[in-house]
């Protein structure tokens, strides 16, 4: 099962902003990816109220996995790409 | 005077009309300036974060906040719940309620996710949503204002 454990890169957390941006791009995955923290149950990706409800801060490890398919590692890869960035940094230049 | 408190009952505007979506935040932002958690200047970020990103999370719910630069206007972390019985056009999803947020570190993302499991219930979203007493608002969100607490 493709599965990445990344750490959140964003200033702020996944929320608001990131979170917005996290969850278009798992609703664009054609196949569906789960989110989780440590080992608490997974969430759906491309569910906004699911990944708030994560609680992910700047540095906290979150971990994504796809069932086996076609594209699931590619998915679970670009989800991975843009939890380590910095997705506020676009907006954050006087903090 | 609780004024520490996150979600004070002054905060609470549950019969509120908005002409629009800027319009409902300039409102949620102005409450955060007549409780004396934030500065003028808040209003301004919160629009911008808007103009960023929308905030509307679900469940007829947005959580306006200001932008990572808008946090020096920031004097307390505080709340502010606004009910617009009549909607409001979210650029495209309808809002009844906002959960407008004023925070100084990364406190918000805790509120966040109590918020979050809260609407995540059905039954609790749509008591938020109808919500006609303050009094509602405060037992419903009062895991958001436990969770900020520690």
């Amino acid at each position: 099962m493709p599965s990445r454990t990344v750490t959140i890169g964003s200033t702020s957390g996944l929320h608001a902003r990131p979170a917005a941006l996290f969850v278009a791009a798992a609703a664009a995955q054609p196949v569906p990816v789960t989110i989780r923290t440590g080992e608490k149950k997974p969430v759906p990706a491309r569910s906004m109220l699911s990944v708030l409800s994560l609680g992910a801060k700047h540095g906290t490890e979150v971990t994504l996995e796809a069932a086996d398919g076609d594209g699931a590692q590619e998915a679970v890869d670009a989800l991975a790409d843009l939890l380590e960035q910095n997705l506020d940094a676009e907006e954050s230049t006087a903090s | 005077m609780a004024e520490e408190e996150l979600l004070e009952r002054r905060a609470i505007r549950l019969a509120a009309t908005a002409a629009d979506r800027a319009d409902a935040i300039r409102q949620c932002g102005e409450t955060f300036v007549e409780i004396g958690a934030t500065d003028g200047s808040y209003v301004d970020a919160m629009l911008a974060r808007e103009r960023s990103v929308s905030t509307y999370i679900g469940e007829g719910v947005a959580i306006p906040h200001g932008t990572l630069a808008g946090k020096e206007a920031v004097r307390r972390d505080a709340l502010a719940v606004l009910r617009f019985p009549d909607g409001v056009d979210w650029d495209g999803e309808r809002v009844t309620v906002c959960v407008a947020i004023a925070a100084k570190g990364d406190g918000h993302v805790a509120l966040l996710a109590a918020l979050a499991e809260i609407l995540m219930d059905p039954d609790q979203a749509a008591e938020l949503r109808n919500a006609t007493e303050p009094d509602q608002v405060l037992q419903l969100l009062a895991p958001m204002r436990e969770g900020s607490a520690s």
